[in-house]
């Protein structure tokens, strides 16, 4: 087990190498000069003042200089400070990950609260009325694009009850009646179109495993429905499932930056968008090698879950 | 008994009809005689004002960065007028004769003179004007110095040295007297001091910090409390400021809210008390929720966007193809569907300087008129009988623009067999190419929207020499006449100057201005002063009215 692990930690390396060469290289291959945005639209911008600036910042260095400054900075966790705004970069993330996080927790658990249990139902009564209503609802929340539908939930909550999460994000220790407000319209968003897949797949491996031949045994025993679904069944449906589930937090960082823009919440979605449209290369960098060392843990920490949910996985 | 029974087919012709029918009737748009009741001005309350409370605002905007050297961008200027003050300043909503009123007033200026050859300006200051009480100013008294230390500071760096870099020295004769020299004669040089950006900073801060991007103090009637990011700006009542008994309210919050139906929610639901929106449409629907909100029917003295055409080169430097251009584009089409007729036809230099009225679209003058055969005839006398291909680029700075490009694109297929391909960019794609130039084809092109002045609207933007003319203008009569305006005090000969300017930019198709939305300013019921004057909306190059708004509740 411990091998596999660091076998797989090893293998990330490169994994993480080629993300930040590609992330680096996008980057000064896309059109569009940060330091002249940073002028504004006064348009004042001398070439002396542009040199300087370059200078300053050390974007006139070779492009092998500046990766390889900027790889050392990533691994002594230092990366520098943001070319549009001149914070510490550790500081912006300090203040957007918590949200972000947040934001994919609550999702993620309203997510499986509604698509485990429904998937269930749908398998265990198929081609009943409540199967029904269940695939619908999944197929909607496929289809329903976030950005409609956040926009739709905060529009209408203001026309039929007044009311709106309150805007200006407060974090849970400052205020945590409002910190909820602000995170439980948009987590429902988030959250409904996850159980969608979830509860898809759910329902398809609970059929699968509900016709074994132990599921069979277990109803022949006299065991109750409940025991046989929930205990018998359940438990080895659930390996595609949390692949999916890990699958689905890419899924979720991507669909956060819509729907932090949508809540007005300051979170990584719209700190990268932000950095993004102005060229500011170190924090677009930083932020999607965070996004991908956090997607080479998931993987990991998926596979290892399986072999909790089924003891006859083995690692070597 | 004939059946009542409805089979599958009739059942979808019902309700597709229906679907038809409720379409149209949503699509029907409120007509212009609806906007005409909104007023163009809410004259200032006559009830005496109270003091207290708090306002808030959605806004789209975020500060890139707080320091005045570096942007001028509306984010940071959506509040840095409220921090700081200019030496001088346009009128406020509750003293302003209407939209248009322009008249100087004094801001940390208590008068100001001109030499008789415009080089030399003298500004006495108002006595016992305090920096705001934090550290390091502590309320210590504003001096002639700090002005001179910050137009220098202007001056040596940022987006504003092309305005500063016209001082060729500052006196300081005493604590409350600065006297300006300019390196060329300049009549409207305080009006260059009056723009929104021009904010008076001090010395301590851009000394102890190197630059002004982590704080904000002033001697405005609020002192900045929360700069957060992407999150607020909450700026707490000034007690030491300067007008006694302003501003009236203890707080202003600004809310980051880039998404527009957040921001409309914002305002249904009360936690924004100021919205602005582009349609009639938008403010019909709104006032079903807020049927008292309190509607002011903007009206644009300009545009700032319109079609930059390569003129330093083949086809775009024949006036005879500028004009051809120009003719074929059906802007009153444009006005009509993409602004639901409450906009106007586009022009680039305020009207109110050069004439009383908006104009009109024969006041442009005859190639801005729609006429697609002339502007064949005349393009195939410029040698392009079968048209040609050509290239535009834009940034969608809002959703109708994307709608008036394709437009345009549509008009000079369809009229000259002119070929555009449109090229959709990013903010900063776009900006790098279009202020660097060097770009062919055509370009939808902007100016600054921040400027008030006559000087930046002409000088500024259309000067051959300016840094700032990024519609490439290069006309020797434009030079003249925008140089002999600023030499110019006569306010009847400045009007007539900058008619002539007008005039040409016309006649030579310099730069091919496009309609533009007018816009609404809508406030709640209780808000009072908040009207936003010509080039100064409230919401934003023009916040500092905020300081003159009171709560009627």
């Amino acid at each position: 087990m411990h091998k596999y692990v660091i076998r797989r930690l090893l293998l990330a390396v490169p994994v993480l190498l080629l993300s930040s060469l590609i992330v680096f290289g996008l980057m000064r291959v896309m059109p569009g000069d940060a330091l002249i945005a940073l002028m504004g639209e006064g348009g004042n911008v001398g070439a002396k003042e542009l040199a300087k600036l370059r200078n300053d910042l050390g974007l006139d260095r070779p492009y092998h200089e500046q990766y390889a400054i900027w790889v050392w900075q990533m691994v002594t966790f230092s990366p520098g400070h943001s070319i549009f705004t001149n914070e510490p970069i550790g500081v912006s993330l300090k203040k957007a990950i918590p949200v972000t996080l947040e934001l994919a927790a609550l999702a993620m658990i309203l997510g499986l609260v509604i698509a485990i249990p429904v998937g269930v139902v749908s398998a265990t009564r198929q081609d009943t009325a409540p199967d029904y209503v269940g695939r619908i609802v999944a197929v909607s929340g496929l289809s329903f694009p976030d950005f409609w539908l956040a926009t739709l939930v905060i529009t209408f909550a203001a026309i039929w009850f007044h009311w709106i999460p309150p805007i200006g994000y407060a974090s849970f220790w400052e205020s945590p009646w409002q910190n909820l407000q602000q995170f439980l319209l948009p987590a429902a968003v988030l959250g409904f179109r996850l159980s969608a897949a979830t509860m898809r797949m759910t329902r398809s491996t609970v059929l699968e495993v509900l016709r074994e031949d132990y599921v069979r045994t277990a109803w022949a025993k006299g065991l109750a429905g409940r025991i046989v679904v929930y205990k018998h069944a359940l438990k080895n449906a659930l390996i595609p499932v949390v692949t999916i589930v890990g699958g689905q937090l890419g899924t979720l960082l991507a669909g956060t930056v819509i729907v932090e823009t949508i809540f007005a919440l300051p979170g990584m979605g719209r700190l990268t968008v932000e950095a993004i449209l102005y060229r500011d290369y170190p924090v677009v960098q930083t932020n999607v090698m965070l996004v991908a060392a956090t997607l080479v843990t998931i993987n990991l920490v998926v596979d290892l879950t399986y072999a909790w949910l089924d003891p006859r996985i083995r690692y070597r | 008994m004939p059946s009542t029974r409805v089979d599958r087919r009739q059942f979808l012709t019902h309700v597709a009809w229906g679907t038809a029918g409720l379409t149209v009737a949503s699509g029907v748009r409120p007509s212009r005689a609806v906007a005409a009741t909104y007023p163009d001005w809410i004259a200032a309350s006559t009830k005496p004002p109270k003091r207290g409370g708090a306002l808030a605002r959605a806004s789209a905007w975020d500060p890139p960065v707080i320091d005045p050297r570096l942007t001028q961008s509306v984010g940071l200027f959506q509040f840095a007028g409220l921090v700081c003050n200019r030496l001088v300043r346009h009128p406020f909503a509750d003293e302003a004769s209407g939209p248009g009123d322009l008249a100087l007033k004094g801001d940390l200026a208590e008068s100001w003179q001109g030499s008789a050859d415009a080089r030399i300006w003298t500004f006495k200051l108002r006595k016992g004007v305090k920096w705001q009480n934090v550290a390091p100013l502590n309320g210590r008294e504003l001096t002639a110095a700090d002005i001179k230390y910050c137009y220098e500071g202007y001056a040596k760096e940022g987006v504003q040295t092309f305005t500063f870099q016209e001082i060729e020295g500052i006196e300081t004769p005493d604590k409350h007297t600065v006297r300006i020299h300019l390196k060329t004669p300049n009549t409207l040089f305080p009006h260059n001091l009056a723009e929104p950006v021009a904010v008076i900073f001090p010395k301590e801060v851009l000394e102890e910090d190197g630059d002004l991007k982590k704080r904000m103090i002033g001697t405005g009637p609020f002192t900045l409390k929360e700069h957060t990011r992407k999150v607020r700006v909450v700026l707490a009542r000034n007690p030491d400021y300067f007008d006694a008994g302003r501003p009236y309210v203890d707080q202003y919050t600004i809310l980051s809210t880039p998404d527009a139906a957040t921001r409309l929610a914002a305002f249904r639901t009360g936690q924004s008390d100021i919205i602005w929106l582009a349609s009639l449409s938008e403010v019909e629907t709104l006032r079903k929720t807020n049927p008292n909100a309190i509607v002011q029917a903007y009206h644009n003295t300009l545009t700032p966007f319109g079609v930059a055409l390569a003129q330093d080169r083949p086809p775009f430097n024949d006036v005879r193809v500028r004009r051809a251009i120009s003719m074929a584009v059906d802007r009153q089409k444009q006005l009509d569907t993409v602004f639901e007729g409450h906009g106007i036809l586009g022009w680039g230099v305020p009207y109110i300087y050069y004439q009383d009225k908006a104009p009109t679209a024969k006041d442009l003058g005859p190639w801005w008129q729609y006429k697609p055969a002339e502007a064949k005839k005349l393009l195939a006398e410029a040698g392009h009988p079968n048209g040609f291909q050509t290239t535009l680029f834009y940034y969608e700075y809002f959703p109708q623009m994307t709608s008036q490009v394709q437009l345009v694109q549509q008009d000079l297929k369809r009229n000259l067999n002119v070929d555009v391909k449109i090229t959709k960019l990013d903010y900063t794609s776009y900006y790098g190419r279009y202020v660097e130039g060097k770009w062919d084809g055509m370009s939808w092109g902007f100016q600054s929207g921040h400027a008030v002045g006559l000087d930046e609207r002409t000088y500024h933007y259309m000067h051959s020499k300016s840094t700032k003319n990024f519609f490439r203008v290069n006309d020797t009569v434009v030079d003249e006449l925008t140089t002999k305006l600023r030499q110019t005090s006569d306010r009847a000969e400045q009007r007539k100057l900058a008619g002539k300017i007008v005039e040409r930019e016309y006649d030579q198709v310099l730069r091919m201005w496009m309609p533009y939305s007018n816009g609404f300013l809508v406030v709640q019921p209780h808000v009072r002063n908040a009207a936003a004057g010509a080039m100064r909306r409230t919401d934003a190059y023009g916040s500092p009215t905020i300081a003159r708004i009171w709560l009627d509740k």
